[in-house]
C-alpha cells in the first residue's frame, strides 16, 4: 500500500455521456478534483444524439446545458475529450492511469467561428447522426459540443485541403502537427462511465437491416425526429424521403435472445413507445404498429403507456415478428409472423420499419484486459466488485436511473479515495 | 369438453427429444411465424407448446401440427431460447404414434412413414415402387387402386427420364448383418425405456 500523506484524491471518471458528466460534477462539489477524459471530441455521449428524453420528454440540450454549466462553475474538473484509458495499475486508493489522446488538430483557443468548414471540401461519416449523413472534414461534433470546439478529421492532414484549412483560420488554432500522446495520472479512484453501444442490427439476418433501406434502427429514428439530425426532425422514409404513413415498431430485436443478447435492455419498450408519439405528432394519418413480446415499460411511466393504448392509431400485436421481407414496389417492408393472441399468420407491408435494438455495453471482454475480472458474462460491470461503475456500463438503464446510478458511483468514489 | 392430463408436461420435458428445453419457451410466435406450414398447421409449435404445459394431452397428440412439419429448421435457428422446435414436433409425433392415436396411426405421414421403414427395413433400401404401392394400399385396395392410378402418369413420366427404373428391386448386399444390426438397435433402445 502507498503511503497515506502521499495519496491522491483525485477521481478519474472515464467517459464523458451522462453518467460521466453526472460522477464528476457530483464528486467535484463534494470537494473532490476530478478529471474527466472522453473517447469522442466532445462531452454528452448517447444523450446528445437522442431527441427527447424520459421522464418528461425534454430535449437533452436542457439537461446537458445543467450539467455543462456545472462543469465550467467547477474548477475542480479538468476535461480530457479524445483520451481514453490505455493501462490501468495499482488498486483501490492508488491508481496509476496512463491516458491516451488522439490529435483533434484544434487547439483550444478555437472560437468555433467556422471558418475552417467552410475551407474545407471532403466529407466524413457523421458519427453524431449514426452515419445516416456527412459532415465537413472540419467540424462542430453537434450543436451542444463541450467543449465548443471543432475537430478536424486525420484524413486531411498533409493535403492541399488541410492547408487551406490551417490558413482560413484566422486566430492561427489549427495545428495539423498534432500526434497521439500520453500522459499519465495518479488517482484514489477510478469510476467507469463506458456506456453502451447499440447492438449491430446487420447480426439480424432475418430482419434484413443491410439490404433493406427503410428498415432502420431505434437510434436512427431519434436523429430523424431531431432537429439537429439528417432531416432536420422530419420522420422520412431513406428510400424515397416521403413520410411514412405505416410505421412498424419491432421490440426486442436482438435482445432477450439467445442468439443474440440473452438479457432485456430494459429501456427500448418505452423508447418505443416515444417513437410511436413522435410519429403521431407529426402525421395525423400515420398508423403505427408495436411487435412486442412482453411490454416491459419500467420506472414510473404507465401513464405513458396507458396514453399511446388509447389513441386508436397506436396498435400493439403480441408477437416477436419471425422475419422481414422486401416489398413488392414502391419501398417500405413486409413485416412476418403470428399474432400470439389470434393465431394468425400475417404478413403485413409498413413503409418504415423501426428495430428496437438494444444495449451492449461499450467496454467488452478484451478491449481492456485489467477490466475482465470485473466483468459480468455480458460484459458489464459487477456491482460487487473492485471496480465502481456509473449509468450503462453496469446494466441497462434509462436516463434518469443512469444519473442516480452516477450518483451512487460518485458517493463510492469519494469512500475509496478519501480513506 | 377438454381433460387435462397434469403429468403430461412432465412427461414430455423428461421423455420427448429436446423437452427438456420446452420450459423455456417463452411465447414469442417466431416458431409458427416462421414456419412454411405456419399457416396450415391446426395449433403451430408455439400454441403446441402452451397446450403441453396445460395439460391437453389428447389434442396435443392428435395435433396436424406434429405431421407438418417440414423439417426447414426456421424455428430452430430462430428460436430466442434456443428450444429445438423441430425434434420436438417429430418425437412428440412417434409418442403419438405409439400411444395409438388414431389421427396419428392414420396420419398420411405415419402411412408412409411405415412404408418407407418396411423397404428399408426388409430390403436395406427404398423402393420408390414398393414404397409408394405400400403408402397407396394402406388405404385399402379400391381407394389405393385409384391413388395408383392417378399417379400412373407421374411413375410412366419418371420411367421414361429414367428417374426410376423397371425390373426387380434395390436391395442391400447383405440382408443378415443389416438384421442383426437392426435387433441391437432395438434392444438398445429397449434398454433406454427401462
Amino acid at each position: 500500500m502507498t503511503d497515506k500523506t502521499s495519496r491522491s484524491r483525485t477521481i478519474l471518471v472515464v467517459g464523458g455521456g451522462i453518467s460521466g458528466i453526472t460522477a464528476a460534477v457530483e464528486a467535484a462539489e463534494a470537494g473532490h478534483d476530478v478529471v474527466l477524459i472522453e473517447k469522442t471530441p466532445t462531452l454528452g455521449g448517447r444523450v446528445a444524439r437522442m431527441n427527447r428524453y424520459f421522464p418528461k420528454l425534454c430535449h437533452p440540450t436542457c439537461g446537458l446545458e445543467i450539467n455543462y454549466q456545472r462543469i465550467k462553475k467547477s474548477s475542480r474538473i479538468k476535461v480530457f475529450t479524445m483520451s481514453s484509458v490505455a493501462a490501468v495499475k495499482g488498486g483501490p486508493g492508488g491508481y496509476t492511469v496512463t491516458v491516451k489522446t488522439q490529435p483533434r488538430y484544434v487547439k483550444p483557443s478555437c472560437t468555433a467561428c467556422g471558418d475552417c468548414a467552410a475551407a474545407a471540401t471532403s466529407e466524413v461519416a457523421n458519427h453524431h447522426n449514426y452515419g445516416m449523413d456527412k459532415v465537413k472534414s472540419a467540424h462542430l461534433p453537434h450543436t451542444m459540443a463541450f467543449p465548443m470546439r471543432y475537430v478536424i478529421d486525420g484524413s486531411v492532414v498533409g493535403t492541399p485541403e488541410g492547408a487551406a484549412i490551417q490558413a482560413a483560420c484566422k486566430i492561427g488554432a489549427v495545428d495539423l502537427d498534432e500526434k497521439e500522446s500520453s500522459f499519465e495520472l495518479e488517482v484514489g479512484a477510478v469510476v467507469w462511465a463506458t456506456g453502451w453501444r447499440p447492438y449491430p442490427a446487420s447480426n439480424l439476418t432475418m430482419y434484413r437491416y443491410d439490404d433493406l433501406p427503410d428498415v432502420i434502427t431505434n437510434v436512427e429514428m431519434e436523429r430523424l425526429a431531431s432537429p439537429d439530425g439528417p432531416t432536420g426532425g422530419k420522420i422520412v422514409r431513406p428510400s424515397d424521403h416521403a413520410a411514412p404513413k405505416t410505421v412498424a415498431l419491432i421490440q426486442c430485436a436482438g435482445s432477450r435472445d439467445l442468439n443474440h443478447l440473452p438479457y432485456c435492455s430494459r429501456v427500448c419498450c418505452l423508447a418505443s413507445l416515444k417513437h410511436a408519439a413522435y410519429v403521431r405528432e407529426q402525421m395525423a394519418d400515420a398508423q403505427v404498429d408495436i411487435y412486442y413480446i412482453d411490454l416491459r415499460a419500467h420506472d414510473k411511466l404507465e401513464s405513458f403507456v396507458q396514453r399511446l393504448k388509447r389513441d386508436p392509431q397506436v396498435g400493439f400485436v403480441k408477437s416477436k415478428p419471425a422475419r422481414i421481407e422486401p416489398s413488392g414496389a414502391g419501398g417500405g417492408a413486409v413485416v412476418c409472423g403470428e399474432n400470439t393472441l389470434t393465431r394468425e399468420v400475417y404478413a403485413k407491408n409498413y413503409d418504415l420499419v423501426v428495430l428496437a435494438t438494444g444495449m451492449q455495453p461499450s467496454v467488452i471482454e478484451g478491449d481492456m484486459p485489467a477490466m475482465d475480472k470485473d466483468l459480468d458474462a455480458y460484459g458489464f460491470i459487477f456491482p460487487e466488485g473492485e471496480a465502481i461503475s456509473a449509468g450503462v456500463a453496469s446494466g441497462p438503464l434509462d436516463v434518469s436511473m443512469s444519473v442516480q446510478s452516477a450518483t451512487a458511483a460518485a458517493l463510492k468514489a469519494i469512500r475509496v479515495a478519501s480513506v | 369438453m377438454s381433460t387435462y392430463d397434469l403429468n403430461f408436461a412432465r412427461w414430455v420435458y423428461e421423455n420427448v427429444d429436446g423437452g427438456d428445453k420446452m420450459a423455456l419457451c417463452m411465447q414469442c410466435g417466431t416458431c409458427s411465424g416462421s414456419c412454411p406450414l405456419g399457416a396450415q398447421m391446426d395449433y403451430g409449435p408455439r400454441k403446441l407448446f402452451m397446450m403441453v404445459r396445460a395439460g391437453l394431452k389428447d389434442k396435443v397428440l392428435e395435433s396436424n401440427t406434429l405431421w407438418n412439419c417440414v423439417s426447414c429448421y426456421n424455428c430452430v435457428v430462430r428460436c430466442p431460447r434456443q428450444v429445438p422446435v423441430k425434434y420436438v414436433l417429430h418425437s412428440l409425433g412417434t409418442a403419438a404414434v405409439r400411444a395409438g392415436i388414431p389421427a396419428a396411426t392414420k396420419s398420411d405421414n405415419a402411412r408412409f412413414a411405415r412404408a418407407f421403414w418396411w423397404s428399408a427395413s426388409k430390403l436395406g433400401r427404398t423402393d420408390e415402387r414398393i414404397v409408394t404401392a405400400l403408402f397407396y394400399f394402406s388405404y385399402g385396395l379400391s381407394k389405393g387402386f385409384k391413388m395408383a392410378m392417378a399417379n400412373l402418369p407421374v411413375a410412366l413420366g419418371l420411367v421414361k427420364t429414367k428417374r426410376m427404373h423397371i425390373g426387380a428391386p434395390y436391395m442391400c448386399k447383405n440382408k443378415g448383418e443389416l438384421k442383426t444390426i437392426l435387433a441391437k438397435a432395438a434392444e438398445i433402445e429397449a434398454r433406454h425405456a427401462k
